[in-house]
């Protein structure tokens, strides 16, 4: 974990960066300071009142920080020692060269003007933190659905989506409304009312293929239908690590069954033909039927070869 | 309170006095000059030594040196500057915008703090920033709880970790790994090494780690792999043996995704696929249920019967 520090250390490390921070926005109000810095008014006004008595030796209105923030509005002079930003630690370098690299795989290869920028700013950071290249981050999903999503968010507009269904596999249009973006798993989702199901709605992010930002859409119908959920129970044969990350197990044991809850029979369909001999599904009985009349039509076809 | 604001005032008070001088401060000076040192020899002794742990701590890095090399004098300390600063050179609108996108790529996760501290730092350098002039809309990065920091000390170092990994089959391992290279994907992270055991470059997904990781010195002799490049460990598996599948058309979209070619037979495409893990192929083509056919290779074609039989057995 990144360390947390005591509270005179976090302090000390406020009441430096809040040097280097004023000075390049001189006149900064009390209230917003306050919220950059991410503490309550009081304790800025507390932490202003200590800066203000510290400075060069001497101690004397020569030495000491020329500070101003009773108008509500903080300036800064007579600072200079402190008034460049501190180096950066480690883990801040960490952080900045993933994100670069993660930037780097969002930009249109034509941008070779940026790219070119985040290749030398991320070999001037390793050399700070003296981390060779060993570090890459990379997201696959389309730039200009990326976007759309974004935007809609931001504006709380509705989006047309071309999404791939991975358990129909088929391609489906919708027109949705999307609340927020989740991550379930590594996966980023975007939780959504879909007004083509009129219903609350989960879509995975990379499978969805195209968005276009719709203006106009109704509010969410407030007696939509609530979500239908069925719970199947499934009895493991042979533990192995593809079961307990599909089903979401921390624990498997041979011969024991755990209940599963899903909102599609396909999915739970696909997910039992793919485990193959691993489990076997003891309920519902009609997906259990149809698991076994699509195993032997599949078994049927490769006997016949 | 009130102990908390002397000591913070102190901890400002030396880091100016320490960064202001232009020679060597002995502790003496420090303590006659210095607000804030009080009491008995001993306490501000023991107060000193505290405070220079504790801006080490915070990343604040004092040189200890004498006045006069030629003499054995007493001991004095100050701060380079050059240290002290955010040093990133000659550094342009687009630079602080690139590096401001690259900090906000974090959620609020652990990392997201870290984040949020350098992201201040950026806005203090004084150059205005322009997110909304780069064309790209970044995804968020998250650290989901895992131990990034170890991690990449430990690559600084070349230490040797040592962690519980679960395989396939649900068995804990214990590895011994120096590693090379951390890379996420779609949220996953991923620690490459040098696997001590096999002294092979192995690829780990972090989430499957089940126990703490711990970190110890590396072997001495411990050379990084040269020409390993993280962002193609997870793509860049080499295989000779490859699949024929046959996939319904406008079907089997995760089988085509890892197509090298593709030829049409009407109703049916044919895809080629590298061979990468049999088992994790049969069950793709068993999730895709009647739309994917296997014609080769033979073993997988048996290993997808065998599922098969198994699945009428237990369902029917």
């Amino acid at each position: 974990m990144v360390r947390k520090f005591s509270a005179p250390l976090e302090r000390t490390a406020r009441l430096l960066d809040l040097v280097p921070y004023i000075s390049s926005h001189q006149g900064i109000s009390l209230k917003e300071l306050s919220k950059v810095f991410k503490v309550e008014q009081t304790q800025m006004t507390s932490d202003l009142t200590t800066l203000w008595m510290c400075g060069l030796p001497g101690y004397t209105p020569l030495e000491l920080m020329d500070l101003d923030f009773e108008s509500g509005f903080v300036t800064i002079h007579n600072a200079e020692t402190l008034s460049k930003p501190r180096s950066i630690t480690f883990d801040e370098g960490v952080a900045l060269v993933l994100g670069l690299d993660l930037l780097r795989s969002a930009l249109s290869p034509e941008r070779s003007d940026l790219l070119d920028r985040i290749d030398l700013l991320s070999q001037r950071l390793a050399g700070l933190i003296k981390l060779p290249s060993a570090l890459s981050a990379t997201s696959v999903v389309n730039q200009e659905v990326s976007a759309a999503i974004t935007d809609a968010l931001k504006s709380r507009m509705g989006l047309e989506i071309t999404y791939h269904s991975l358990y129909r596999d088929e391609l489906s249009t919708r027109i949705i409304l999307p609340i927020e973006i989740v991550e379930t798993d590594g996966q980023l989702y975007l939780s959504s009312y879909c007004y083509t199901a009129s219903d609350f709605r989960e879509f995975r992010i990379d499978r969805i293929q195209g968005a276009s930002v719709q203006a106009g859409l109704q509010e969410i119908p407030k007696n939509s239908a609530q979500q239908l959920s069925y719970t199947c129970t499934i009895k493991v044969l042979t533990p192995t690590r593809a079961i307990a990350e599909r089903f979401k197990q921390s624990e498997l044991q041979v011969n024991t069954a755990f209940d599963f809850k899903t909102y599609s029979f396909q999915w739970i369909e696909r997910s039992i033909m793919a485990s193959g001999r691993t489990v076997c599904l003891q309920s519902p009985p009609d997906v259990r039927k149809s698991v076994a009349v699509m195993a032997q039509t599949m078994l049927d076809r490769y006997k016949a070869r | 309170m009130h102990t908390v604001s002397r000591k913070s005032e102190r901890l400002v008070n030396l880091t100016i006095a320490l960064l202001a001088t232009k020679r060597y401060l002995t502790k003496t000076e420090i303590y006659n000059s210095v607000e804030g040192y009080e009491g008995t020899p001993e306490t501000k002794e023991r107060m000193f030594e505290r405070d220079k742990d504790d801006l080490r701590s915070l990343g604040i890095e004092i040189e200890v040196g004498s006045f006069d090399p030629l003499f054995n004098d007493e001991a004095g300390y100050k701060i380079k500057q050059e240290k002290y600063q955010f040093e990133l050179g000659d550094i342009s609108s687009i630079e602080v915008s690139l590096l401001s996108l690259a900090a906000q790529a974090w959620q609020e996760a652990s990392f997201g703090d870290v984040a949020q501290r350098v992201l201040l730092k950026l806005r203090s350098i004084g150059i205005p920033s322009d997110e909304l002039s780069i064309p790209a809309t970044v995804h968020k990065l998250n650290d989901g709880g895992q131990d990034l920091s170890l991690i990449t000390k430990a690559i600084a170092q070349s230490q040797l970790l040592a962690f519980a990994y679960l395989d396939s089959s649900l068995k804990i391992n214990m590895r011994s790994v120096v590693p090379i290279a951390l890379s996420t994907r779609n949220g996953l992270w991923y620690l490459s090494g040098v696997d001590q055991e096999i002294q092979e470059i192995r690829t780990f997904r972090v989430d499957r780690i089940s126990s703490a990781i711990t970190a110890s010195e590396g072997p001495s002799d411990f050379e990084t792999p040269t020409g390993f490049d993280p962002s193609k460990a997870l793509s860049d598996s080499p295989t000779h043996d490859f699949a024929l599948i046959d996939v319904r058309v406008g079907k089997a979209s995760s089988l085509r995704a890892l197509a090298i070619s593709t030829q049409s037979l009407g109703e049916w495409d044919q895809i080629k696929i590298p061979i990468l893990s049999l088992d994790s192929l049969c069950s793709i083509v068993l999730w895709h249920g009647p739309d994917a056919f296997v014609q080769e290779p033979a073993e997988l074609r048996d290993l997808v019967v065998e599922h098969l039989v198994a699945l009428v057995e237990n369902h029917g």
